[in-house]
């Protein structure tokens, strides 16, 4: 697997690097090629007195110096390589810079943000979850613990999927995923009481329904896979059902409304990524989804 | 030999060939370069904070002294131009100073440019702010709004404010697009001549003075002190203008579109300013009172005092253009002192930790925070010494630049001085204009530092019988010094030319 590591000379730089290190470890091709995107100067904002005063050379030796510092925090075995460039967008960039490397994703660190307790990727990330042709996985300190407590190993997969049509492209893609890693994959639906006309009477059997169709599909993908269909009175209070275990790694679809082949991330999926502890990945549809 | 210019004393082109530069490479023509000119003089913002100070010193001489006042800069330009050329990458009065001359007096070429784009931060944010409460209360019809700036209370920080907004900005490193360059300058252009046409046309000037052909004659300027003082503060109006120069790869066509862009730029800049030059002494008058251009009470910011009376309710549009124009100058100019701190920093002329980069920004993070620091203790310090603190700021200012720029142009003079006999070209553009150039500007420079020694010099205000400006100017200029040696002794790397080499002459 071929990874792009959007990097920054910081915490959230080296959290990339260690996730992409994990994802990739042990994969045929396992290679991954380390990001410094640098903002392109326009002329229109030129700057007086004096233009660039040596800027450019002494930002291009500090990139370099950077970039030496990257390279020494992937492990061994992995093939890396680095990358700068200037670019007029951060995120046009990465995914410019992750097509000619062929890569499957994009590795981005992160923070976690809540604003008016909605929790917001940062606008780099955001804009690649609504925009990039292919993955995007994405840390935190906090879920990074968790995959240092596997001794930095991926030990398992969860696919989240909703109960419509579009699960069986998610399903299949992280079959693929899982597979090529070696990993056991986990199909996990999340059903919120909200979305019933009548929780008290419909639960169970809308439950159960799920669960079976979960199960048909992925016995007719020919997958060993566990599926867990959770509720609660609104989407936070489902995923906090969900046990997790050192090592996991999220899987959310794009939205339904994606264009083929690029993500989209939908409002639930944004709301599930603001309640999870673990490494995540977002990966685009392959097809439109009828 | 000219090979040996390139010393390796830059940083090495990275081996990895890793980064590219993020140069647009062709995309400006003549128009667009006179666009980042004009944005880059700041028009709106020069004319309010230093036509009435040079009107101070030159009376109806103004339109003559803007025209001297330009001669030296186009000489010193030419020769930046080849040293720009000769050194690309390494940038500026510091380095190529350094290169030239040794390390201490390349170490007071980087002071000088700091202590230049302080002042003029300080002196932004000032105008900004008169202009945003003037702006405010002609909005809302409330005048007592405009007044506001005359209390220290509110004046200081709001300025503070406006200080830290603009280095927030140049931190982040947010860039400004063409169409607002565009829609800035053209703005500005069009309030500006709107201005001239009916302070000429108006019906009613608060004091009718003819023009005469003598106001363009320099020869007609009383006193040499006048004509220093009006040159240094001339000089201030055209700041900006050499950056079309300066730029090359940007271009359509870098053989032709910089030399004419640079010449529609100065054409249009002058008959700006002479237009409104004209229509301001032709409406005011040099007068010492009332609405006069002279009065020492107009001295500090002219159009909040002019554009009232001449534009009646469209004075709204000059207090925006001049707002616009300062504030976009503001956070652009912020970055000049910042590179150059990093500069210094980096060549370890001062302590390492001013060449911190920021890792998700890519912008200098010490050194924007420093260089709006000094801006903001600038301000707050004049503001409580001097009672006419934008006057005494705008005076120093062109001591400085003077100082800066002629100091640079002999350094372009003794840096190239194994070829500059070699050809016609040479001759002129690297020996005999940035000569010339510089040792006018540094003539002024010693001119009008004496002169300021005297209390009543500029506004008047003064500390212990020495006047404002030269305590403002000198008294920056060896603060630096101090520092200088400071530094000497705690890192010496610098000064033994271990990081920077000074160019010797091969036989």
């Amino acid at each position: 697997m071929k990874l792009l590591v959007g990097y920054t000379a910081d915490q959230r730089g080296a959290e990339a690097i260690e996730l992409a290190s994990a994802l990739v470890a042990g994969t045929r091709d396992a290679s991954l090629r380390i990001a410094i995107v640098l903002p392109a100067a326009t002329p229109f904002n030129a700057v007086y007195p004096g233009g660039d005063h040596g800027f450019s050379s002494i930002l291009s030796d500090q990139v370099d110096r950077w970039a030496a510092q990257a390279l020494a925090l992937v492990p061994e075995g992995i093939a890396t390589s680095v990358v700068a460039r200037s670019v007029p967008s951060v995120a046009e960039g990465l995914i410019g810079l992750g097509e000619e490397f062929g890569a499957h994703g994009i590795v981005l660190g992160g923070r976690k943000r809540h604003r008016a307790g909605f929790f917001s990727p940062g606008a780099i990330a955001n804009a690649l979850l609504h925009s990039s042709p292919m993955a995007v996985f994405m840390s935190s300190p906090a879920s990074l613990a968790t995959l240092r407590a596997a001794g930095g190993k991926i030990t398992r997969l969860t696919a989240f999927v909703g109960d419509r049509p579009g699960a069986r492209e998610v399903i299949g893609l992280s079959a693929r995923i899982a597979a090529a890693c070696g990993l056991p994959l986990r199909v996990a639906t999340l059903v919120s009481h909200m979305d019933l006309a009548d929780p008290r009477l419909e639960l169970d059997d809308h439950l159960a329904q799920t669960r079976s169709y979960l199960q048909e599909l992925t016995g007719s993908l020919g997958l060993e896979a566990v599926v867990e269909v959770v509720s609660g009175r609104g989407l936070d209070e489902a995923a906090a059902q969900l046990s997790w275990q050192d090592g996991d790694l999220a899987l959310l679809g794009s939205a339904r409304l994606a264009a083929p082949r690029r993500l989209f991330i939908g409002p639930k999926a944004q709301r599930i990524l603001g309640q999870l502890n673990v490494p995540m990945g977002v990966v685009p549809t392959l097809e439109a989804a009828s | 030999m000219s090979h040996d210019l390139r010393q390796a004393s830059p940083p090495a082109r990275s081996e990895s060939g890793l980064h590219e530069k993020g140069l647009s490479k062709g995309t400006v023509g003549v128009l667009g370069l006179v666009v980042i000119g004009i944005s880059c003089i700041a028009p709106a913002y020069t004319l309010t904070a230093g036509l009435g100070a040079t009107v101070a010193e030159v009376g109806t001489s103004l339109p003559a002294i803007l025209l001297a006042g330009f001669l030296p800069m186009l000489l010193v330009a030419l020769g930046y131009r080849e040293l720009n050329s000769a050194m690309p990458d390494s940038g500026t009065s510091f380095t190529w100073a350094t290169r030239a001359f040794g390390p201490m007096i390349g170490w007071m070429g980087g002071w000088g440019l700091i202590a230049a784009t302080v002042i003029v931060l300080s002196n932004l944010a000032a105008v900004a702010v008169d202009f945003f409460y003037i702006l405010i209360a002609q909005l809302t019809g409330q005048p007592w709004i405009a007044e506001l700036t005359g209390n220290l209370w509110v004046n200081i920080p709001t300025t503070l404010v406006f200080i830290a907004v603009a280095a927030w900005i140049s931190y982040r490193g947010m860039n400004a697009t063409k169409v607002f360059q565009y829609v800035l300058v053209g703005f500005q252009v069009a309030v500006l001549l709107l201005f001239a046409v009916m302070a000429l046309t108006s019906s009613q000037p608060n004091d009718p003075t003819p023009i005469t052909w003598q106001m363009f004659n320099p020869a007609g300027i009383d006193t040499f002190s006048a004509f220093a003082a009006g040159i240094s503060l001339s000089i201030f109006v055209f700041w900006g203008w050499d950056v079309t120069l300066t730029m090359n790869e940007e271009t359509t066509d870098p053989k032709k579109v910089p030399g004419r862009g640079a010449t529609w730029t100065v054409l249009v800049i002058i008959a700006l300013y002479l237009a409104v030059s004209l229509g301001v002494i032709y409406w005011a008058g040099v007068g010492t009172t009332g609405l006069g251009a002279g009065n020492p009470e107009n001295q500090e910011s002219i159009f909040a005092v002019l554009s009232g009376p001449v534009m009646g309710p469209l004075a709204m549009l000059m207090s925006l253009a001049i707002l616009s124009s300062s504030a976009a100058s503001l956070q652009s100019t912020m970055v000049s002192p910042a590179r150059t701190l990093l500069a210094m920093g980096y060549y370890k002329a001062l302590p390492s930790s001013f060449a911190k980069i920021s890792a998700r920004f890519m912008s200098p993070s010490v050194a924007t925070f420093a260089s709006a620091a000094a801006a903001a203790v600038f301000y707050v310090v004049t503001r409580l010494l001097s009672e006419n603190a934008l006057w005494d700021t705008i005076t120093a200012l062109g001591l400085m630049i003077c100082f800066y720029y002629g100091l640079t142009a002999l350094a372009c003079v003794w840096y190239f001085r194994g070829e500059l006999f070699s050809n016609a070209r040479n001759f002129f553009c690297k020996f005999l204009a940035p000569l010339a150039g510089g040792v006018v500007l540094l003539v002024m420079f010693f001119a009008t530092a004496i002169e300021s020694m005297n209390p009543d010099y500029g506004s008047g205000s003064n500390i212990g019988g020495v006047g404002m400006v030269f305590i403002l100017g000198v008294g920056v200029l060896l603060l630096g010094v101090g520092i200088m040696l400071w530094m000497r002794v705690r890192h010496p790397a610098f000064f033994k030319g271990e990081t920077i080499k000074t160019y010797k002459l091969l036989k």
